[in-house]
């Protein structure tokens, strides 16, 4: 890969970064807002709005995908790891890019098979709630596991990149 | 398919992501029971179709919040003004505190880092023992789990609905059934801290109506939210997810905007972290609820139970073995991961044993509770060997006294259902 397009790749990769970022951080303020008008709404005034309730549930579904893809980003999933630190770097580093690549083909089966899942809705015209689509509702699905599929794939080259760096040196 | 087990167990000892284990179980299982493999995204998509875990993102950002504030501080500065004069009434102190704040924030570890590290210079000041005061404080953490409104309790209660084994668990009962249990343990711990310090002339502080009263002027904002929240859920006023609502939106706006102790750029940061952590139990619920149906499908629980029953027929010998594995398994997996992947498995075992399944998460989670600062992955061993700086062996050496305490209040609570199940009636 050329300088520019390492460059260019970056800045992609920034850009994303922070539209996830802000999409979260968003979508959490709109889940609190909307959870705490609906309250008061419903006890004071006795009136509820059409499709709150499976607006916030919605909500926990994208909040929690978005979330995954940030806790992939900083490279916090939940995991057992007990083995990995006491093997030798070299070793470490080839079990780690096995478990990236492991964990990205994963990932994008999944997203793949969500992705057809999403496509059939929108082909089918399903509705989720009041008049917005089932597609878009499910959408966030394939477009997280592939994020997630991505993050892993980017692990994997960088782990790779230090194994060689490794083998090399010694 | 047992080279594939074998395969992925290897995997899970290296490090890989536990969602992607899960996932990969759930994908092998639809292929071998030939269904569409879409119908994976259809079990994660039931995420959007559960309302009780809304109640899990508002709680994780309310706890967060709180514990970037100056609420801790304010939290025990108070309870010293009320039990500060007592003989041993500083340990007391810290392990009610903590109760209380892991109870608000979803034991995360969160309690030793905002609580811990005011708390343990506190006690060594006091003239506690340095191996009591660090254990104590490690072991505080997690104590709370047993109280509402935790997340542990709600996410047993998600976890068991999800799989309609003839007794209905609502996450009230899961709140009114650990107050008990989670009072024994607390009870448990202050006897010891009060017999540790038997000899010890502390030197105590008298009661002053007027610091009392400083101290809850402080707090005169954080006060009501226990009240409201508790009084709210056990009243009946409010479902869960309600109160989960009342409290990230009551958090925010006291701390935010009237204490004005977390700045607006701040606020940011701290939604994206706690979004992170909730993150990441979302995804390994969302794909285990994927496997477990090809658990359910395969009979894999029923299997298990009918090789179980075949070697045991005694329900208490069950119990001892189950508590065994509670352990095990506590010391091996986060609380959360432990949660969503060994009660669908153990849950239909428990039942056809006789063991209710309100019973059952009680055990459960103060198994759990022990597990927080149990070797070798025991979370908060190694949060307080950071905040302390002292060796992780070190910290397990201090919470050994603790250690016994606690796994007496889990023999308590397993042979004695009626310590959960009294105040449901049930």
């Amino acid at each position: 890969m050329t300088q520019a397009a390492r460059a260019h790749l970056a800045r992609v990769l920034h850009f994303i970064a922070r539209l996830e970022d802000g999409l979260l951080v968003g979508l959490l303020a709109l889940m609190i807002a909307l959870a705490a008008a609906q309250i008061l709404l419903r006890n004071l005034l006795n009136i509820g709005f059409a499709g709150s309730d499976q607006l916030l549930r919605l909500l926990v579904l994208w909040i929690g995908l978005l979330g995954a893809i940030a806790a992939s980003r900083d490279d916090k999933q939940i995991k057992f790891d007990v083995l990995s630190r006491h093997l030798p770097t070299a070793v470490r580093l080839a079990v780690r890019c096995g478990i990236d690549l492991f964990t990205a083909g994963v990932s994008a089966t999944v997203a793949w098979n969500a992705g057809r899942f999403v496509h059939s809705e929108y082909a089918a015209g399903s509705v989720a709630f009041v008049s917005v689509p089932a597609w878009l509702a499910e959408l966030i699905l394939p477009l997280a596991f592939g994020l997630i599929a991505l993050r892993y794939l980017l692990f994997f080259t960088s782990h790779l990149k230090l194994f060689v760096q490794q083998a090399r040196a010694t | 398919m047992i080279v594939a087990g074998l395969l992925l167990l290897a995997l899970v000892l290296l490090g890989a992501p536990l969602f992607a284990i899960i996932a990969c179980v759930a994908l092998l299982g639809f292929r071998h029971n030939e269904v569409d493999l879409s119908a994976v995204a259809i079990e994660i998509y039931r995420v959007a179709e559960m309302p009780v875990l809304i109640a899990i993102p508002l709680f994780t950002f309310a706890g967060y919040l709180l514990g970037e504030s100056q609420a801790p501080r304010r939290l025990v500065r108070m309870t010293d003004a009320l039990l500060g004069w007592m003989p041993g009434g500083l340990a007391v102190v810290a392990l009610l505190t903590s109760a209380l704040f892991t109870a608000f924030t979803g034991a995360s570890g969160v309690t030793i880092v905002a609580l811990g590290t005011l708390l343990y210079p506190a006690l060594r000041r006091a003239g506690y023992r340095e191996p009591f005061s660090l254990g104590l404080v490690t072991v505080s953490g997690g104590l709370g789990l047993l109280f509402a409104p935790s997340l542990p309790l709600i996410l047993y209660g998600v976890v068991a609905q999800q799989l309609n084994v003839g007794r209905h668990v609502t996450i009230n009962d899961m709140f009114l059934a650990g107050i008990l249990p989670g009072l024994l343990m607390v009870g448990l711990l202050s006897g010891w801290g009060l017999w540790e310090n038997r000899a010890a002339r502390l030197p105590l502080t008298a009661f002053s109506w007027q610091r009392l009263i400083d101290a809850m002027r402080e707090s005169v904002w954080e006060i009501p939210l226990p009240l409201l929240i508790l009084g709210g859920i056990y009243s009946g006023t409010f479902a869960v997810s309600e109160a989960a609502a009342v409290t990230a939106m009551y958090v925010l706006v006291i701390e935010v905007f009237v204490n004005r102790e977390i700045r607006l750029a701040q606020l940011a940061h701290i939604m994206r972290e706690s979004m992170v952590m909730v993150g990441g139990i979302l995804l390994i619920l969302g794909v285990s609820l994927a496997s477990t149906n090809f658990l359910i499908d395969a009979e894999i629980p029923a299997k298990l139970f009918g090789f179980i029953k075949a070697h045991i027929d005694n329900k208490y010998v069950f119990l001892i073995l189950l508590n065994f594995f509670l352990l095990g398994v506590a010391m091996m997996l986060d609380i959360f991961s432990a949660l969503i992947i060994m009660v669908p498995l153990l849950l239909p075992i428990a039942i056809g044993y006789g063991v209710d399944p309100v019973h059952l998460g009680i055990i459960f989670l103060a198994n759990m509770e022990i597990g927080y600062f149990t070797p070798p992955l025991g979370l908060n061993l190694f949060i307080a060997s950071i905040r302390f700086n002292k060796p992780v062996l070190e910290i397990f050496r201090s919470t050994l006294p603790f250690f016994f305490l606690l796994l007496l209040g889990v023999l308590i609570i397993t042979y004695w259902p009626a310590l959960s199940l009294g105040l449901l009636h049930r």
